[in-house]
């Protein structure tokens, strides 16, 4: 079998195939599955500031009943915050004594102060790396581009400040400068940035006339936008990239790794096959290596990418010429 | 007052609207409507509670605020009651007293009357009179209020009156019993909710025994509320006349670790209520938080209320800080931070995060509290304290907070706004963000029905357990509840507990 070790996160890894945040990250049973199945790491759920608030308003909701003092219900704000945070550093430690794949916590907050303060308590709780899951839906036509963005400087700024543990961020595409704004990320001192992050997304029944929830597993094709960005942006920016959506086989691993990727993360594919799918794509990147005479994945890494190939190939926008010749 | 002694039926009859009818009839109480005119009746003014000066009560932590109204004061303001064909402040009052018929009795001068019948469904009168939040309670559900959009009759400040005057008096009057019937209950937690359960059952014959975990009976009542809004003396007679009815307390006794329960089934108790509260201190668990110095406000209070440490003739060691912050906006925080005043702080702080309009303290302790010089940061929330080199607190770091849309709760959720921290010198930090319920009784039984957050789980009509010779209710059932709603599920579980007994029988 070819050495399949690679760094990300600031830490290095026995294969490039992550375990992504997801439900199954939540538990550690599941965690220890996906480390034997060969995991790389593992990207424990994330902890959302805004989960735990609509968990206080369930809560709040349901003592109506009893008519508790809001000095009661003031409680809450702590306590339910307080119980989360507690469970998820349970989490941390539980896997940490059960297993050597490094574990990597992931948090999402609104407020740069529960950002800190989770990243702080996350730490103590002993993970090898943290992600931070950050994301601003650029939906508040109020708002500029400068000042959503400036929010992740902000972030990571305040979070690097206050712990030693490799800090790695996952991000959407929506930047207007998509390029530019990676780059200035990378100059941050943050170990690795995942792009992208796959959000809910809403669809429209027409029978019903609703508003529904798409399906929230990706597809094979979904990994095109992330291998786009992934070979642009791999060489031009000093931070090591990993890549998500629809990498379901050894195959579309491969390609990421050879676009630029130092490392992939899946959760979709698991979710259908089970942890067995780890196994199946780390043997498929060591026979496609072995096939090709590779011996590390540095030996490959990056071949492909824009800076080592054309502007071309990379970022043409337009398919012009291509339906040109199509006839139908 | 023949009849009374049974609280179910007393409960029944006041707020059973043909008896509350039949009371209202009486001649004495027609005749004392036809004396004033309704006009006249709501063109007065409602009488203010008389305070001691707050430079002088702030020196003083055992001297009670309020000062009690005067004979002429209390009749003035009950004869601005309608005395309602409907009485809807009876509604508005978890221990269903006869307002209208007390308040009554002290427009007519009989005050002892007026005691007696506050005793008919509530066993700790005096109490009730200082701590209830009538303001939201039956003075909110009183005719001037829903009606004319005036000042509510001062049904609080009259209850307290009478009670007082009733003490005062040497002619306490002690509750009828009903012959004992020879059944053992028993009560965990000697606060409101077991005090007022204790008092029902002893009423309808059974022989009550109250186990107390610590060396003084009242619970929250002793080691919760500061002398200064009430003083243990009061507690200690109201506790005196259930003693005089027969409830037998029984200290130093931990139910669950002295003796289990089965232990005490093998005593012969028959049935259980379990009040034993919410005394587990909360924190933040923000950075910095376990600093000399940061202390929870149940270990503040009981030092100084329980274990007299606020008097140096005590050896209860207590941090007397020169700048103090206190991190709530309960009552509990406004105790915690005018005791801090009391025991000589220069600059004592409430730190809250949300706005002076969702802070749950009683607006009474608000404004008493601003008289004494406190100082109210809101919207402001700590996020980290630090400490000099021996590890004693000197400074925490607060941020700024916005408001953001209303929560379930309707009160406007409390939202970070960035770059706003600030810091604040500090030598004595009280948390009071809440408690949590004792967790003992609930890890002893397990077969016992609990919430995720520890409180026993029960049928809100009945408070009965999943454990059927078990009732439970107060703070270990509503995670927090104030001292009227806890003797309001007392007074239910005795009901029911009452019944479930006689229908074993």
């Amino acid at each position: 079998m070819a050495n399949i070790s690679t760094r990300f996160f600031g830490l290095n890894l026995n294969s490039p195939v992550i375990a992504a945040s997801s439900s199954m990250t939540g538990h550690s049973e599941q965690v220890l599955k996906l480390a034997e199945a060969g995991a790389g790491a593992i990207v424990l759920k994330s902890i959302f500031e805004e989960e735990i608030y609509h968990e206080l308003e369930e809560e709040l909701s349901l003592r109506d009943g009893l008519h508790s003092d809001p000095e009661y219900l003031d409680y809450f704000d702590y306590v339910i915050k307080d119980e989360n945070i507690k469970k998820y550093l349970k989490l941390i430690s539980e896997t940490k004594a059960r297993t050597t794949v490094p574990i990597v916590a992931s948090v999402n907050c609104v407020s740069s102060s529960d950002w800190v303060l989770f990243a702080r308590k996350i730490e103590e709780a002993g993970a090898d790396a943290l992600e931070l899951n950050m994301f601003i839906t650029p939906s508040d036509v109020a708002k500029s581009s400068e000042n959503n963005e400036q929010f992740y400087f902000e972030t990571i700024e305040n979070v690097l400040q206050v712990v030693k543990i490799p800090v790695s961020i996952k991000i959407s595409h929506y930047f207007s400068n998509l390029s530019g704004m990676v780059k200035k990320l990378a100059d941050t001192g943050i170990a690795g940035i995942t792009i992208f992050n796959r959000f809910y997304s809403p669809d429209i029944d027409i029978q019903s006339e609703h508003v529904t929830v798409a399906d929230v597993l990706s597809t094979p094709d979904d990994y095109l936008l992330p291998l786009k960005w992934t070979g642009i942006l791999s060489g031009q920016v000093k931070v090591d990239l990993a890549a998500t959506s629809g990498i379901h086989t050894a195959e579309t691993a491969v390609k990421f790794l050879l676009s630029g990727a130092s490392a992939v993360q899946i959760a979709s594919v698991i979710y259908k096959e089970g942890p067995s799918a780890i196994t199946t794509m780390n043997q498929g990147i060591s026979d496609w290596m072995d096939q090709k005479g590779y011996k590390t994945i540095d030996d490959f890494k990056g071949s492909l990418s824009l800076a080592a190939t054309s502007v071309q190939a990379w970022e043409r926008t337009q398919f012009m010429k291509y339906f040109g010749e199509k006839v139908i | 007052m023949k009849g009374f002694c049974n609280p179910i039926n007393s409960t029944e009859m006041s707020t059973n609207k043909e008896y509350l009818q039949i009371e209202r009839n009486q001649e004495w109480r027609a005749e004392l409507r036809k004396k004033i005119a309704n006009k006249d009746r709501t063109a007065k003014i409602r009488v203010k509670m008389p305070e001691m000066e707050p430079e002088v009560r702030i020196k003083y932590q055992d001297r009670e605020v309020n000062t009690g109204l005067t004979e002429a004061m209390a009749q003035s303001e009950a004869s601005r009651c309608l005395d309602c064909a409907n009485p809807t402040c009876i509604e508005g009052c978890p221990v269903s007293i006869n307002i209208p018929k007390f308040v009554k009795y002290i427009e007519l001068g009989s005050f002892l009357e007026a005691a007696k019948t506050l005793k008919e469904t509530s066993a700790l009168p005096a109490v009730c009179g200082r701590v209830c939040p009538q303001e939201k309670q039956c003075e909110a559900t009183c005719f001037y209020t829903v009606k004319l959009q005036k000042d509510p009759v001062a049904i609080g400040h009259l209850e307290r009156f009478a009670a007082d005057y009733e003490r005062e008096s040497g002619f306490m009057s002690v509750p009828e019993v009903a012959p004992s019937n020879g059944i053992k209950v028993a009560a965990v937690g000697s606060g409101p909710a077991s005090l007022s359960f204790a008092g029902d059952m002893i009423k309808l014959g059974y022989d009550v025994t109250v186990f107390e975990a610590l060396h003084e009976i009242g619970g929250v009542l002793k080691y919760g509320i500061p002398e200064f809004r009430l003083p243990n003396k009061i507690v200690d007679v109201e506790l005196d006349n259930l003693q005089k009815m027969g409830v037998k307390f029984v200290r130093n006794f931990i139910v669950g670790k002295t003796a289990s329960f089965e232990d005490l089934k093998e005593e012969g108790f028959e049935a259980f209520f379990v009040a034993s509260g919410a005394g587990l201190p909360r924190f933040m668990n923000i950075p910095g938080e376990n600093f000399n110095g940061i202390l929870s406000s149940n270990e503040y209070l009981t030092r100084v209320n329980l274990m007299n440490a606020a008097s140096d003739e005590f050896d209860t060691p207590i941090i007397k800080g020169k700048n103090v912050a206190v991190i709530g906006g309960g009552n509990t925080a406004m105790d915690s931070v005018r005791t801090a005043k009391r025991l000589g702080a220069e600059r004592a702080i409430i730190i809250y995060r949300r706005s002076r309009v969702e802070m749950p303290a009683r607006v009474e302790e608000v404004h008493h509290a601003e008289e004494e010089g406190i100082e109210f940061i809101n919207l402001a929330n700590p996020i980290e304290y630090f400490a000099d080199e021996k590890g004693k607190v000197n400074r925490m770091r607060v941020q700024r907070m916005g408001l953001g849309e209303p929560d379930a709760s309707g009160r406007r959720r409390p939202i970070v706004l960035e770059g706003s921290e600030f810091d604040i010198p500090v030598d004595l930090v009280v948390v009071a963000v809440g408690v949590s319920p004792n967790p003992l009784i609930p890890s002893e039984v397990k077969e016992l029905k609990v919430s995720k957050w520890g409180t026993i789980e029960v049928n809100e009509e009945t408070m009965q357990s999943s454990i059927p010779e078990m009732f439970a209710g107060g703070d270990i059932v509503r995670g927090g509840a104030t001292v009227i709603l806890a003797m309001g599920d007392g007074r239910k579980a005795a009901a029911s507990m009452h019944e479930y007994l006689q229908e074993k029988r």
